[in-house]
């Protein structure tokens, strides 16, 4: 009774336009009121708590690091470098495009934030060269969600921290299968471009890729930082996060100069000798140093990530009241005992889940879905002899998925906003390679190995306790 | 005048507060492997601005729409539908603030009369917990606000539909206006391996894209 009233109401409510953060906390006191003799005070109280757990607390330097470096700037670098290695290849653009949004993905945990880096700029740039803006727009919508998949990932923290899993072993788990997805899409563009006879750049030159190399190199030392970092024991993931903000800081306004009081500040001016400018660099930013702390686009940037900071955890925070609920009303043991007894083996299990967190991810914020599924899905796949790391990667595949599925795929959003193309018209255009990720969603749901080969080779195997 | 001085405020409570998180979490780090030391109450001061700046940014996130929703149904209703639709929600809304409000003050009279410290800063907890209330009063505030702009009809909804909308919008303009520099013609050739320091110029200088 009380969770057929929990899912209905939380639904209708989804649907006529609350906020998703109200809808999972207005369904869940309703319920505990009605049903259960928790207090309102604890109820209150759950609210805070949620700030309280170590793990979340990678979130928000996460999502700072990220809005330091998801500059148009520093999203061009990438694609000049993109370019520079794939572009000479026949559909080269759009592959360069893929390969750019796999590097950002492992400069920023979001996938939106990907698609408007990256498409923003190398969608005109395609349709320049001869693309089509259907091409275009699919491929940079399909690519973009590569940003929750590459480490660093929002939406592993938050399985992490639902499962209690290792946040490190969620982010080696995802190298792999971003890798692999990536390159699929690519060889789906080289043979889409040998059909249809797309362009290919010219071939840039060794000097062209070490030098845009090398400017991109800041940015991407950032993922050696956070994956070497908690690999190699150095700090946490919730410091490594911290670390990684500070440190996108520093390249943002000091190397990139994207940004703050040396905003347009050459390195080098045409006539200056190499030392000259080595002295007057160092001496730039240590006399830029504290106003850089409370320059105007500092402050700004910081206002951005807080935006989204408390956006993403209000969420989050609500969707833990309405899995405590679901605890104590014993659903997930009834969903286990049910799919147990119905003699459900592991792999029509992971199908179940699959067309779940589809279906789900129409409605709901990736994170805030996990923070619910993953409750009621975990218990039973361990169970069923599951990796959880395993589990976690298919999760954050379909999320991916559920992105760029109609009708309610934030992607599909992003991309339309981005390029002034109808939602509709972003669906068809992204189509054919939807059916290139859901080929790679079979892969990685029934080849464990793709998930769990490089964590446990890094960390040992997982022990399910 | 008086919206724009709170409407700073807000903003630089949130600014300061992520900034404060992220160099406490960052200085120890640097405390431990440096200076080999650590301070006990950090985290615990971490959590709390983290805390802070989630209950009290909510209310800020109602203000300007940050918070997410799905529209897409709605959307497809005809008008005066909708407009009863969102006020329904505008009520849950309320409610929900209600209903936590009054559970947050109960919580936090009790930790105020019986004074417990919190776990490792030597200060009572109701300092910190403090913020539940005023948050929830806030956001409600700022529900009661939309709803009276919903019925007014200076508002149209009370959700965002996607987190990057902002970011759309400014990269949209961003765009014209390189369109436009375009037609002034970029002058850059490549620096050479020294970072880029020129972020106004047209895209992808030296394999242009465009070319």
């Amino acid at each position: 009774m009380a969770s057929v009233v929990l899912f209905v109401l939380v639904l209708v409510l989804l649907l006529i336009g609350t906020p998703i953060a109200i809808a999972l906390g207005f369904s869940s006191v309703i319920v505990i009121l009605l049903f259960s003799d928790d207090s309102l005070a604890s109820i209150a109280l759950k609210l805070f708590e949620a700030m309280e757990h170590y793990t979340l607390l990678a979130i928000p330097f996460f999502i700072l690091s990220s809005a330091f470096l998801s500059t148009g700037g520093v999203a061009r670098r990438i694609i000049r470098f993109a370019i520079a290695c794939v572009g000479h290849f026949r559909g080269g653009l759009a592959i360069s495009s893929v390969f750019a949004c796999m590097l950002f993905a492992a400069l920023s945990g979001s996938s939106p934030a990907t698609v408007v880096a990256i498409g923003s700029i190398v969608i005109a740039g395609m349709r320049q060269v001869g693309y089509t803006r259907d091409f275009a727009a699919g491929v940079v919508c399909n690519a973009g969600t590569l940003g929750i998949l590459i480490p660093p990932s929002i939406v592993m923290v938050v399985y992490a921290a639902a499962t209690d899993v290792s946040v490190g072993r969620m982010f080696m788990a995802g190298v792999i299968p971003g890798l692999m997805a990536g390159v699929m899409l690519m060889i789906g563009i080289y043979v889409a471009a040998r059909i249809k006879g797309l362009p290919a750049q010219p071939w840039a030159g060794l000097r062209e890729i070490l030098q845009s190399g090398g400017d991109a190199f800041w940015g991407l030392l950032l993922i050696v930082i956070i994956l070497g970092g908690i690999y190699g024991g150095i700090f946490t993931p919730t410091e490594a996060a911290a670390v990684a903000a500070v440190y996108a800081f520093i390249i943002a306004l000091f190397v990139y100069r994207d940004m703050g009081p040396l905003k347009e500040r050459r390195w080098r001016h045409d006539d200056e000798s190499i030392p000259a400018a080595i002295v007057r660099n160092i001496a730039l930013t240590l006399v830029y140093f504290v106003p850089a702390l409370v320059h105007r686009d500092t402050q700004k940037t910081l206002l951005e990530a807080g935006r989204v900071t408390l956006m993403l955890m209000f969420i989050i925070a609500n969707a833990l009241l309405f899995a405590h609920v679901l605890t104590t009303e014993r659903i997930p043991q009834g969903i286990t005992d049910a799919i147990l007894s119905a003699g459900l083996t592991p792999w029509m299990f992971l199908i179940v889940v699959n067309l779940l967190l589809l279906a789900g991810g129409q409605f709901m914020e990736p994170s805030g879905l996990l923070v619910i599924v993953a409750p009621v899905v975990f218990p039973i796949a361990i169970e069923l002899g599951i990796d959880p790391i395993h589990l976690g990667i298919i999760m954050v595949v379909n999320m991916e998925i559920g992105m760029i599925t109609p009708p309610v795929g934030l992607n599909l959003f992003v991309t339309s906003g981005i390029t002034g193309m109808s939602v509709m018209a972003v669906v068809r255009a992204a189509l054919p390679w939807l059916i290139i990720l859901m080929v790679f969603l079979v892969m990685v749901t029934y080849i464990p190995a793709i998930s769990t080969f490089l964590p446990n080779l890094m960390f040992g195997p997982q022990i399910v306790n | 005048m008086l919206s724009k001085i709170i409407n700073r405020l807000e903003e630089s409570v949130i600014a300061f507060l992520l900034a404060a998180m992220t160099i406490i979490t960052f200085s120890q780090v640097v405390a431990r492997y440096v200076f080999n030391t650590g301070t006990v109450w950090a985290l615990e001061l971490t959590t709390f601005c983290f805390a802070w700046l989630v209950l009290f940014g909510m209310s800020y996130g109602v203000k300007i729409g940050a918070h997410i929703g799905v529209d897409a149904f709605v959307k497809m209703l005809p008008k005066p539908t909708q407009r009863v639709l969102t006020l329904i929600a505008a009520a849950c809304c309320l409610g929900y603030a209600v209903i936590l409000f009054v559970g947050a003050w109960e919580y936090w009279a009790k930790i105020y009369k019986i004074g417990i410290e919190a776990v490792d800063l030597p200060i009572p907890r109701w300092i910190p917990y403090s913020i539940l209330p005023i948050g929830l009063a806030l956001l409600f505030y700022r529900f009661a606000e939309a709803t009276y702009l919903i019925v007014t009809g200076k508002r149209a909804t009370l959700a965002a539909s996607h987190e990057s909308e902002e970011a759309v919008h400014e990269h949209a303009e961003e765009i014209k206006r390189e369109a436009h520099m375009d037609l002034g013609g970029g002058t850059g050739g490549g620096t050479g391996s020294e970072p880029d320091t020129r972020s106004s110029d047209p895209p992808g200088k030296d394999p242009d894209p465009r070319a």
